[in-house]
């Protein structure tokens, strides 16, 4: 009976093929806009470092002024001074490993004369960062604690800056220059497909960063700080000096500018980690320090990421436009669907006449609708991929071409998870927009439409 | 007109007519939506620049070496693309057109409480204007002696400014700005403006808020490490692309710096407006799908309808309904259950922009939007129907006598 | 009046020419109740059709109250039709939408009749028909009958001169098909022309006058006194 039912539908679908092409386009097309969209948010809402997001710890304290606005979005608020960012790490904490993060802007200058300077975002960190986010690297590995404690002058290249500068050699013990400063590369990152790029906050997807330094290299050698500085009153008019010139006045004030992490052996150790956090601050208040109410927050990346996407998720109008136009080509659906059923009355009363069941019709038409779902699905996956393709070349040509198409494509990619979202929805909804239709036509009295017209 | 015969035949269809109804209303929420936003985004879009951009080349370079004399630098630099062939004319500057930076605000009064006016300052030497290509409409242009060239430190502020025309009409209405003080800084020593030149382009962020003409020229080349000028160069006609390189070997000739960026104004400008755009473009692309995918949904329902009725048309036609009145029929019938999703549309279309501005609390919404987008739909659904409608008329009369 | 002089209607189609009318001479006078008898198929629907104006013709003329309608344009025939001519049709071809009182209502409509007129006029054709009671009824909650007698009165509503009925009874058992033939004698007793198609014999002696149609050909026979033209082609 099934394969019967099937072969009519598979009929009855080829009989007025140009109605099915219809319908599978008016899915295909709804689906096509509404899995494009889904799937950007998918993918620019996936968690990066997800393995391991539960035990990365933002940890923030609130060293303004008692006048400072509230604080209403907590993953936005003020960094830490460079003092409180070292106190803590120093201190004895459940935290296994620290890091903490600014950014810079240096030039990177070969020693080759035919190599053009250029400029490249940098990291100012500490080598615990290679290792507490999972960085992969192509050619030797993170700097040396020793490194650290000592500001030895090393950095490490990303794949791009390592093609500029050495054509893409093993250029680890080679030597180039950060600005005026002679430094020895130490490692070539591979591709760090980071998703987006959570550890300065930016959550930017295209343009890397090109460059990891030490962070007491930089402090010693005043490297300049690429940051927004929150200072307390009495620093306020040093903003300007602290930022470029004046950095043992920087890290001794009470301007914040330092990104910590923390990393916990177990998720469970936050609260004993929040305990410690409020000790310190404590104890830094009876210093005359920390002049407002106590707010601080060590949050898991896992938190932030997620209370970042609530943030973004209402900006996209098609966000709101992709669905409103999925209702739309359903309702076209249907529209076919009617006419394409009610045609066949004269059929149905002839069958439901000579015995055929309402659940035997019922599953002939429901293959009818779940085949052209399924077409839809497919064909609207397709679209879906094309308008993907459209839209990272329209974030291409936003970002002036600054990115390339390899670096965005992994926030327009399709995967097996949307593909397979994409032709269940096609699905769900050739059943759902069915249902009326075959309602319809399965309630057609037998025999009635038999006499006059 | 016939009102009632065809409520009282859409009450014995009422699935088909919602299906009308209901498209109707989703399709103009998303056009009102669309279109709503698109011309808030597209607003003050792609407005004349008032410079010659295809000819003019920006350069953006920084000294990473704090050794280097930054003040022969400059010199050195201006004197050696001044003698590249091709190169009419060179001047420092800070702030590039179409890409100008954060607002300041200048004040016509030292008054703590005065009123600030936005802008953007342009530094220039002296041959700025003619690198910009622009006219003098009133006044006079600064002469060498007035052009401040120093390092930061020790600077001294300039005294004389001019101003764009549009930036005299806000600070000065009608009356002629000639010899007028005005305040670069609250606390600041008063300037005076010595000319008016013709408007250019500033930049995306007072383009959007409606100023974008607004600026103020100073006759000032400072420099500091970290920070110092950029060049402006204008070229001879179509030859930019090829100056590139020569200018770029002119600057690398004093080691020490990098060249972050050398390109048209005509580029600046395409990144100015590409972001605003290509979204215009998306929304807009998409709503006309929308309206067209909608639009044969409206023909395939009314086609349907008229199949369905082919007898009624035949017995309208036998008692005397002419081709006319059957078209007639179905476009009032159309339009009835056009109106009505059109209004159903536009409450859910008040709903959509309250969800969607919930968070930043300001209305993209305009009412004339909703209203030119409702008076297109009902247009493309008399279109959809019109030729349905049309092999309506058609149907003859004497069907009605054929039995069976 | 009605008059038609030479008046063949050839059917063609890609495969075949059916001449479903050859060279009708015709005349009908004003106040006379016409029958139209014959086989199955030999055209008296199609007579019919053109005397009621739904279908046109080649060759021919044809004159209704005097006017010659060859070469009128749609819309002057659409008019015509709406003025001067009500029909009855088997399946009684009523607008199933539409309650009683608005099925009346269209070619009053056409007519461009004003709201307090149409309403009169109803409610007349109603009353005359006996169905004054049930305005708002949906054709499909009324019997066969009923329903053609509702046919009947929206015929009749425009006061037409002509009434053209292709087999009214045909769907009817024979008690309400006798109410309806009684109805459309009752109405050209008050004058109207009635041109009947029918396959009941007892019918069709009723009317004043028979047609007969045979494979296009008309042959007519009169029942009662007045002159009849017979021609045969
Ligand atoms: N629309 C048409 N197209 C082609 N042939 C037709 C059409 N209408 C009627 N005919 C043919 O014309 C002839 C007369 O038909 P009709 O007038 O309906 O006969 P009757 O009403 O006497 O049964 C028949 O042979 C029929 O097949
Ligand atoms: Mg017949």
């Amino acid at each position: 009976m099934l394969v019967y039912n099937f072969t009519l539908a598979l009929r009855s679908l080829r009989e007025r093929i140009q109605l099915t092409i219809l319908m599978v386009l008016a899915i295909a097309i709804g689906i096509g806009l509404l899995i494009t969209v889904q799937t950007m948010s998918y993918q620019g809402d996936k968690i990066p470092l997800a393995h391991k997001a539960d035990k990365i710890f933002f940890v923030q304290a609130d060293n303004r002024d008692i006048g400072a606005e509230p604080i209403v979005r907590q993953p936005f608020m003020t960094y830490l001074t460079y003092r409180d960012a070292n106190n803590i790490i120093n201190a004895d904490t459940p935290a296994s490993k620290h890091t903490t993060v600014w950014k810079s802007d240096v030039i990177l200058n070969s020693f080759d004369q035919d190599v053009r300077p250029f400029r490249a975002s940098t990291v100012v960190t500490n080598n615990n960062f290679f290792s507490m986010f999972d960085v992969p690297f192509q050619y030797g590995g993170a700097w040396s604690e020793s490194a650290d404690r000592g500001a030895e002058p090393v950095v490490i290249l990303t794949k791009e800056s390592n093609d500029l500068l050495f054509g893409g050699k093993n250029s680890v013990g080679q030597q180039l220059r950060v600005n005026a400063l002679t430094v020895t590369v130490v490692g070539v990152m591979a591709e760090w497909n980071l998703g987006r790029r959570f550890y300065d906050e930016s959550y930017r997807m295209g343009r890397k960063d090109t460059a990891f330094i030490p962070d007491t290299f930089a402090i010693k050698n005043n490297i300049n700080r690429r940051e927004r500085l929150d200072c307390l009153p009495q620093d306020r008019d040093k903003q300007t000096a602290y930022r470029t010139k004046d950095v043992d006045g920087l890290i001794n004030s009470e301007c914040t500018f330092v990104r910590l992490w923390a990393e916990l052996p177990d998720p469970n150790l936050a609260d004993q980690y929040r305990e410690f956090l409020t000790q310190y601050v404590m104890s830094q208040k009876e210093l005359g320090r920390f002049p407002r109410e106590l707010n601080n927050y060590v949050t898991s990346l896992y938190t932030m990421v997620t209370l970042r996407n609530e943030l973004n998720g209402s900006r996209n109008p098609l966000a709101y436009i992709a669905p409103l136009f999925f209702i739309v080509c359903l309702l076209n659906a249907i529209g076919i669907l009617l006419a394409k059923f009610m045609r066949k009355s004269k059929e149905v009363s002839l069958r439901r006449a000579l015995g055929a069941k309402k659940w035997v019709l019922m599953t002939q038409y429901l293959f009818e609708v779940l085949i052209v779902g399924v077409l839809g699905g497919i064909v609207g996956t397709a679209l879906a991929y094309l308008g993907l393709q459209g839209m990272l070349h329209v974030q291409i040509y936003q970002s002036d071409y600054a990115v390339t198409a390899q670096a965005l494509s992994h926030a327009f990619a399709l995967d097996w998870v949307m593909m397979a979202k994409s032709i269940l929805t096609a699905m769900v909804s050739s059943v759902v927009i069915g249902l009326y239709p075959i309602w319809r036509v399965v309630n057609i009295a037998p025999a009635s439409q038999l006499k006059s017209q | 007109m016939e009102f009632r015969p065809i409520l009282l035949s859409l009450k014995q269809n009422k699935f088909l007519s919602l299906l009308i109804s209901v498209q109707v209303m989703l399709t103009v929420t998303v056009l009102s939506i669309a279109t709503s936003i698109t011309v808030e985004t597209l607003k003050a879009w792609n407005m004349p620049s008032g410079l010659d951009h295809e000819n003019i080349v920006s350069v953006r370079t920084q000294f990473f070496d704090p050794e280097v004399n930054l003040a022969n630098a400059i010199v050195n630099d201006v004197n050696r693309i001044k003698q590249i062939p091709g190169v009419i004319e060179v001047t420092p500057n800070q702030e590039i057109p179409f890409d100008a930076g954060r607002p300041s605000k200048v004040y016509l009064s030292s008054e703590q409480d005065a009123e600030g006016f936005d802008t953007n300052f342009f530094d220039m030497n002296v041959d700025g204007h003619k690198v910009l290509g622009l006219t003098l409409i009133a006044g006079r242009f600064f002469n060498q002696t007035e052009v401040i060239q120093s390092s930061a430190e020790q600077a001294t502020p300039v005294s004389v400014v001019m101003i764009s025309q549009d930036m005299a009409k806000e600070l000065f209405k009608d009356h002629s700005p000639l010899g007028k003080t005005l305040y670069l800084a609250k606390e600041s020593q008063p300037v005076q403006i010595i000319g008016v030149y013709s408007n250019f382009m500033n930049g995306e962020r007072l383009n959007g808020r409606g100023k974008s003409y607004h600026t103020i020229m100073r006759p000032q080349v400072i420099w500091q490490h970290g920070n110092n000028p950029n060049y402006l160069i204008k070229v001879e006609q179509g030859s930019a692309a090829s100056l590139f390189e020569p200018i770029t070997q002119a600057l690398y000739q004093t080691p020490g710096r990098y060249i972050y960026g050398i390109e048209k104004l005509t580029r600046t400008q395409k990144r100015m407006y590409d972001g605003r755009g290509s979204q215009g473009a998306i929304l807009l692309v998409v709503s006309l799908v929308l309206v067209l995918i909608a639009g044969f949904g409206v023909a395939g329902l009314v086609s349907f309808l008229i199949t369905q009725r082919q007898k009624q048309i035949g017995i309208r036609r036998a008692l005397g309904a002419t081709k006319w009145s059957v078209i007639r029929y179905f476009i009032v019938e159309n339009s009835m259950l056009t109106i009505f999703g059109l209004l159903m549309g536009t409450l859910l279309t008040m709903l959509f922009s309250y969800l969607m501005t919930q968070g930043s609390g300001q209305s993209f919404l305009s009412f004339s939007q909703v209203l030119y987008c409702s008076v297109f739909i009902w247009l493309i659904n008399i279109a959809a129907v019109w030729l349905p409608a049309r092999r309506a008329a058609k149907v003859s009369p004497a069907i009605v006598t054929r039995s069976a | 009046m009605l008059r038609m002089e030479n008046v063949s209607k050839i059917f063609r189609t890609e495969l075949i020419e059916t001449h479903a009318l050859r060279d009708v001479n015709l005349h009908i006078k004003k106040g006379e109740f016409v029958s139209i008898t014959g086989p199955s198929g030999s055209g008296k629907t199609t007579f019919l059709n053109l005397a009621g104006l739904l279908e046109t013709f080649e060759q021919g003329d044809y004159f209704l109250d005097g006017v010659n309608v060859k070469g009128m344009s749609d819309n002057q025939i659409s008019a015509l039709r709406n003025e001067k001519i009500g029909f009855v049709f088997q399946s009684f071809n009523l607008i199933p939408d539409l309650p009683l009182f608005d099925n009346v209502d269209v070619p009053l409509r056409y007519r461009g009749f004003n709201r307090g007129e149409r309403k009169e006029r109803i409610e007349n054709a109603l009353e005359i028909v006996g169905l004054s009671s049930r305005l708002k009824h949906l054709p499909t909650q009324l019997s066969g009958g009923q329903q053609q007698r509702v046919a009947i009165a929206r015929a009749i509503a425009g006061d037409p001169a002509f009434l053209l009925a292709d087999e009214p009874t045909g769907n009817l058992d024979s008690m309400m098909a006798q109410s309806v033939m009684e109805l459309l004698e009752k109405i050209n007793d008050n004058g109207t022309t009635i041109i009947m198609v029918t396959h009941d014999d007892q019918l069709a002696k009723r009317a004043g006058r028979n047609i007969q149609i045979f494979d296009g050909q008309v042959s007519d026979i009169a029942l009662d006194s007045s002159d009849v033209l017979i021609k045969r082609a």
